[in-house]
Order: C-alpha cells, then structure tokens, then sequence
C-alpha cells in the first residue's frame, strides 16, 4: 500500500490558510485510498492558484494554457485510457475562459475528473471579480459591485448532460476525498465542484460565510443523487449551497463508444505502415 | 488548346452554372474519363461559399504531360446560364468552343468570336421533356461533350454507375447514363464532322487522382498518425473527412472538437500521451490555434498542423485561394520559440512533406506546420501512385521504457548539445516530470531563474540550427546559368513552370527557387539564388508579399526584386507570370 508521502513532492506554498491546502490534502488521501501509482496518474492544472498543485502532488503533471486543462486532458485519456487522468482548474479557467469546453467535455462524457476549485474570485491576477463572484461583489475590477449574475457550475454540468455532479467544500477534506474517490471510479466525465475560500483577496466568502450557507446532502437519506429534477432543484436555490454527491446517471462514456472494449489504447499501437492494406486503400484514387 | 500537328496535347474545360447545377460533379466524371483515358488532370474549384444558388465555376484540364494548374485559357466552355457565359466567355481561347443551351446564348463581339465554335443545344428542354428534372442538363451537355471529343462511353457509363448506384440506386444510374446518350445524339445532328476533336486514347498508366487534402490524410495515416482532432472548416475538411473514415480502421480516432483552441490542446494532449497527432484546419482556425502553438513550442510537445489556406483576412473568402498565412505561421503567437513552415508545391509533395512534417515533430519536439492551399488542397490532380517503401517513421529521442529504467534522474527538458531532450509518456516508469506552459527547468517545474530562463531558450531555439541540416531544401528549376530569377512557394509552382516554358518561347531564360521550407529560413540556398540572378521576382498570392518581405529580412545580400502578387482570390495563370516579367525586362 502506498502512503501520504508517495503523493508528496513538496510542501506548497499557498497564502497560509488557502482552502486549496484542503483539496491537496483530499487528493492524498484519496490517492491512498484508491492506491493509484503516481506513474500511471496524469494530473492536468489550469492557469490560477490551483495550477501550482502539480508543484507539490507527485504525479505526471501537465500545467496547461488558461481555460484549456480539458481539451488536454480528453486527449491524453483518448490516447491511453489506461491512465487516470485529473483535470483541476479554477473558476476563471472553468467557467469564464474554458467555458466551451466544460459543456462539451460533459455532452463527451470522457473518463476523466474534473475537479473546479471555486474561490469566487480571480486569485492569481490579484483579486478581481470572477464569474461565480455575486452580483454587486465588489473587487479591483468592479468596484461599483459586479452587474452581471453569477454562473452555477453543477447546474450547467446538468443541463449539459453531466453524468457525475459533486460539490465538495476545502474546509472538510475528508468528504472531499471521498467525493473524488467516487468520482475518479465513475465511468464518464465526472464534476467535483470545490468551494474553497481565498483568504487573501475574497474577504466575503470566507470560511464563517461557507459553514453558514452550506448543507450536507450527503447526510440526506431522503435525497436520490439518481433523479434529475430534485438535482435541479437543490442547484437552483441560490441561498444555500449543497455539498455531496447530487447526481449521477450511467450512460456509455466516450470510450466505450469509441473503442467497445479491450482495444489496446492508442498509445500502444505499432505505428509501422502495413503497406499491403494501405496500397489496398490507394486503390480507391482513381 | 494546345496541338502537336493535329493532335490534341493540353485541353481546359471549364464547366460553369449556379451552385446546385452540378457542375463539379459533371467536371469530375469528365476528369475521371480523360484521367482513365491516359491524360494528365489537374482541376480547379472557384466555387462560392454557399450551396445553392450562386454562381460557380470547374476547370477541368487534361494534357499529354503532367500539368500543375489550370493553365491560361478556356478552350471549352460548358455554361449552364447565360450569366456564366457574360462572365467567362472572355477567358475563351482564340478557337474555344462552347456548349450551352440555346436560350442562354449571347453573341460575343465579332472581332473576338471568328475562330469561336458555338454549340448550342436545348438542354433545359431535352431534360425536363425527357426526365422532369432540369438538373439532367449537365449529364446531356456531358453526352455532347464527349461525343465531340471522342470519348469513352462505356468507360462513361462505368465512372457514372460507380458514382451514383450505391447512393442512389439503379433508377438514377439508368435517367444518367440515358441523359448522356441523348446528348451525344443531339451532338451528332449540330456538330460536323470538323467541329469533333478527338482526344487520344492511351493506357491508364499508373496514376492515382485525388486532391491535395487526400494525399495529406493518407499521408498521414501511413505516417502513424492515430489521433486527429478539428472543428469543421473549408477548405480543410476534407483531410477530416478522409481520416473520418480510415482512421477508426487503425485503432486511432478522430474527434470533433468544440472550436480549434479544442482542437490543438486536445491533440498536443494526445501526442504528449504518446500518438501522433495532428489537426487541420485554414486561416480563422489558424488564428485561433496560436495560444495553442505557443505551448507545442513552450512545452515541446511534437505536433502536426495543416493549414489549408484561404482568402483572409476575418471570414475572407472561405472556398477560394490565396497565400496569405504565411506570417501567421512563421511569426504568430506571442514570445520566440521554435516553429517549422512546410510549403508543399504539388500533391505529390502534400504526400511526402506530410510524413516528412511526423517526424520531424518527433525528432525536434516543435510545432511542424504544412502550410497549403485551397487551390491544390481541393483540386484533383493525376499523380505517379505513392512510393511506400519510401515511408520511413522517426520518433526521436522518445525513450523506451528499458532505456527510461536504466536512467538515474531523468530529466525531461535536459539540456543537451542539440538542445532536443529525451522524452517519455505518462505511464511509464520512472520518468515522473511536469510539462509546463510556464518557464520552466530541467525537470520541467516551473522556474523564474534568468539565468535558467536564458539557458532554456537558447536550448529550445537551438533546435532550429539542429533541424536546418534534416529540412526539405528549396529546389532549383530551370537552367542554372539563366539571368532571370523566380522566387516562389506553394501552388505558384504550376503557374510559374509554365511561365517559364512561355518565357523560353520569347527568348528569355528563367530559372526558379521552389521554397519548400519557409521556416527555419534556408538561408544558405536563398542567398546563393539571389546572388546569381540578374532580375529577381517574387511570385505570391497575397497582398503584402509576404515571402517577398521574408526574403528581404533574411537574406544578407541586399536584393532588388521585383513583386507578382495576386490577391483576387483566383490562382495564378501562367500568362499573368509571364507578361508581367516579360514587361519588366
């Protein structure tokens, strides 16, 4: 069995009392939990704060452009879906600047995780307002508070066809970790929405301001992560903020219908030309 | 029309309607007969960006040699409507002939139309009597054409039944070929015996026909690439389309993405994983892929691009041609990193420099594009069947897993002579590193150190001087004491042969620099041309002239040249090439 230190390349250095100390703590512990060789795990970051996790996880790593961490890593699982493929990013890079691609690696439904660390803030660029900022939130780039109405991730995940929706909150790393592990053993994409405080720029929503608006569905036994419309409803409230597993449905991932099963991955294939069937095809030149 | 006493040697035939008239399905069958009947093809779509209801036109041109463009005039022209003979018929060789229906015919001026043969037949008529459709007009013009040039109609009705029987049916096929044999009948009762031109019949040696875009997608299948990833533009798609098809038969994929920044980052996703991967895609989808081509340089993940070049800029002019990417690609994106520009001339080379562009992705860990054009991209040409012993596949420094094992602290960015570091795949033991869109170190983690900056540039651009001695060199026509010097890159290849030939004719000697790689410069080779010529041009299909301004800030030798630029959106003819040279010496 592997062991906390196997995942640990170094300390991070976040600002003291990031919420993305949690998520790296889960990612651990899920790791040793599900036992996963550092060798066969590729986590992809984004452009922001969460993208320095690949500086301190011991993994294969790629730090990707802003917004793009999806389309990466759709690539690097279609090509060798025998490796467990992470994709982390932030709300800027999710849901404002890689926004196209988050709806339609949920339509793919390609077996990665996806995991959106939201501070409802740009963290990085020093504090500016984010698409799950509020509206009236005021910031260095909206200082007469924000016009625009801010963006439901998991609700978007659903409308788009998400078949794994999760929310986790950094301040409780042990139900984060359990949430990632279901996630990373889901066949198809699969969302872990973060809501995790930025204790440097985000003065609003801080640690006191989530443990208020926050609730448990996962303590729900009344609560069917299986039915869509309920889903709906717990992401339509916008007062408070459901945490666990809120939906998820079975349906055949990208792969499968690629590939049908048992097919060496891409990556294993002899590149070599077999010049008999490919002269075959010349045929058809004519 | 070309002649060698009295036979036949070069032929255009230009077909011309409304989109929805089928006139590039009527100019293929005839293609796919005078290929069949032993003749050179090279065809040529001004098609608009539209599906019905606007003009278009298809040139068709056969030739006892092997040809590379349209050429100059119009010997035969089939115009469907009267608006397409107003707009064309001025492009009519001295002796053309035309073949339209009746209705639509316009006398030209009589100083241009003595020599001119007018075939006009009630095709409207003939095709709505006989079949209800006014659609069978250009299968009976095609019965007409053929009879006058004397071609093979059972070799016809072969080329129709395989075009039509398995997508719609018999009944389709039978109305077609009946459609063709009615208008050779026609043909027999208007045109006499004198009027016929008939082409000569030879061998169907070994040719293949296909467009610039196929070759490079079977190039590219033999070449191992297993991963293709696009979002659909003209005139890029049929490179798509092709893989759409073969790929999935040899275990690889390819995907539909959302938009081309998809596109690139899910294939360097791919190529870092392992496959050879590649996109395609023309100037918007290029635009949009330069955030994209700065992390291939910056992380030196190896990486195909195919950009089927149209007319620019914004939307432009999505189904013509022109040459106007070329700083796109060669400067494009922001900060200095390593980018090789491949610029094949014919299909033939789409062929070769696409397996060429595989692996010298892998063995320089940069970006190769093919930069190509609608003209060629979708144009058919008759070309020499593909020489697959040829096909040789390079992967580089890409580690094994016994060789990664053995290695005690593996670097992925490791700073070599060459400045090309080894490589591994995600999954493979020991060789645990990070990729980073950031400046980085050895290991690949993020690293702000100027000094470590400073090293890594060095490395990564160094690449380029490792590169420059495995490009595709620029190739020299023509002969080599001649005083006149071309410079060219891409589809003026055509063009600019037969100028040449035209020019030799009027007692000029001409000789040609084919740029084959536009970047990294081969500077060796340009300098040495320049150096030699007493009159320089440079042939392009933009604006600016762009290679004319690559050529100035390269080459050391300060040079005179004198600029043929063409930016209307058609490709060169040769004439244009010539006259214009010929009015500056």
């Amino acid at each position: 069995m592997r062991k906390d230190k196997d995942y640990h390349l170094s300390d991070p250095t976040w600002c003291k009392g990031c919420g993305i100390y949690g998520i790296f703590a889960a990612l651990k512990k899920t790791a040793v939990a599900l036992d996963l060789d550092p060798e066969q795990l590729v986590i992809v970051t984004g452009i922001g704060c969460h993208g320095r996790l690949n500086n301190y996880f011991r993994s294969y790593g790629f730090h990707a452009l802003h917004g793009r961490t999806l389309p990466v890593a759709s690539g690097v699982k279609l090509s060798n879906p025998r490796l467990s493929v992470l994709a982390i990013s932030g709300d800027g890079d999710a849901y404002s600047i890689g926004l196209g691609h988050f709806i339609h690696s949920l339509r793919r439904n390609i077996n990665i995780t996806y995991l959106v660390v939201d501070n409802r803030i740009y963290a990085l660029t020093q504090g500016q307002t984010s698409p799950t900022s509020e509206t009236g939130f005021v910031s260095v780039s909206t200082p007469y508070g924000s016009k625009e109405l801010n963006l439901n991730g998991p609700r978007l995940a659903l409308a788009s066809g998400g078949t794994f929706i999760a929310r986790g909150f950094s301040g409780d790393p042990a139900q984060l970790s359990t949430l990632i592990e279901k996630s990373m053993q889901h066949n198809g994409f699969a969302l872990v929405e973060v809501v995790s405080p930025c204790v440097t720029h985000n003065k609003v929503n801080n640690y006191q301001w989530f443990k208020k608006n926050i609730y448990n569905l996962d303590d729900d036994s009344n609560y069917n992560p299986r039915d869509k419309m309920k889903a709906w409803k717990k992401f339509s409230n916008e007062k408070k903020i459901p945490l666990g597993l809120i939906y998820i449905e079975k349906r055949p991932s990208y792969e499968d219908l690629a590939f049908g099963k048992e097919v060496e991955p891409i990556v294993s294939g002899d590149l070599g030309v077999d010049a008999a069937r490919l002269e075959k095809i010349m045929e058809k030149f004519r | 029309m070309q002649k060698k006493g009295k036979m036949i040697t070069d032929i255009s035939v230009m077909i011309a309607g409304m989109a929805g008239d089928g006139v590039l399905f009527t100019g293929n069958v005839l293609a796919k007969i005078m290929k069949r009947q032993g003749w050179e093809i090279s065809t040529y779509r001004d098609f608009p960006s539209n599906i019905r209801g606007e003009p278009t036109n298809y040139t068709v041109r056969a030739s006892l040699k092997k040809i590379y463009g349209r050429g100059d005039d119009i010997d035969v022209f089939m115009a469907f409507d009267c608006d397409a003979i107003l707009k064309h018929s001025r492009r009519m060789a001295e002796k053309g002939i035309l073949i339209c229906d009746g209705r639509d015919f316009v006398a030209p001026p009589p100083s241009k139309s003595k020599a001119r043969t007018y075939h006009r037949f009630p095709l409207r008529k003939l095709a709505i009597g006989n079949f209800g459709k006014e659609i069978f007009k250009n299968m009976i013009a095609l019965g007409a054409l053929c009879y006058i040039l004397d071609l093979d109609f059972h070799l016809l009705e072969t080329i129709i039944s395989d075009a039509f029987l398995k997508r719609k049916g018999k009944e389709v096929v039978r109305k077609n070929i009946q459609a063709i044999h009615l208008g050779c009948e026609q043909a027999k009762e208007i045109v006499a015996p004198e009027e016929r031109h008939p082409l000569k019949r030879r061998e169907d040696y070994d040719r293949q026909f296909l467009s610039g875009d196929e070759a490079i997608a079977f190039g590219a299948l033999a070449a191992g690439c297993r991963f293709f990833a696009a979002y659909p533009i003209c005139p890029a798609t049929e490179i798509w389309q092709w893989l759409a098809v073969y790929l999935p038969l040899f275990n690889g994929l390819v995907v539909q993405t959302e938009d081309e920044l998809a596109a690139l980052n899910m294939a360097l996703g791919a190529s870092y994983a392992g496959a050879r991967a590649m996109t395609s895609t023309s100037g918007p989808g290029g635009s949009l892929m330069m955030e994209g081509f700065g992390l291939a340089g910056m992380a030196e993940i190896p990486i195909v691009v195919v950009d089927v070049q149209r007319v620019g800029p914004s939307t432009g002019m999505p189904t013509k041609t022109e040459q106007g990417d070329l700083n796109q690609w060669i400067y494009g994106s922001h900060g200095d990193f390593p980018r090789i520009v491949l610029s094949p001339g014919t299909v033939e080379e789409c062929f070769e420099f696409i397996i060429k562009a595989f692996n010298l992705a892998e063995k320089y860990q940069c970006p190769v594009i093919l930069l190509t054009e609608q003209d060629y991209g979708q144009g058919l040409r008759s070309v020499k069947r593909f020489d697959l012993s040829k096909v040789e596949i390079e992967r580089g420094k890409l580690l094994s897993q016994e060789e990664l094992i053995n290695i005690k602290d593996f670097k992925r960015y490791e700073f070599t002579p060459d400045g090309v570091s080894p490589r591994v795949l995600p999954g493979m033991k020991n060789g645990l590193h990070m990729v980073e869109s950031n400046e980085h170190d050895e290991r690949g983690y993020r690293d702000e150190d100027p000094e470590i900056r400073v090293r890594m540039m060095k490395k990564r651009m160094k690449k380029l001087k490792s590169a420059s001695k495995d490009l595709i060199a620029p190739k020299i026509w023509g002969k080599r004491d001649a005083e006149i010097g071309i410079i060219g890159f891409g589809s003026t290849f055509g063009p600019i042969q037969e100028a040449i030939t035209q020019l030799e004719k009027n007692g000029a000697r001409a000789k040609y620099l084919q740029m084959r790689t536009l970047w990294p410069f081969p500077l060796k080779k340009a300098e040495e041309f320049v150096t030699t010529c007493k009159k320089i041009f440079i042939v392009e299909n933009n604006f600016s002239g762009q290679l004319s301004l690559l050529l100035k800030s390269q080459v050391r030798t300060p040079f005179d040249a004198g600029n043929i630029i063409n930016y209307s959106s058609q490709a060169f003819r040769p004439r244009e090439i010539s006259t214009c040279i010929q009015k500056a010496l």
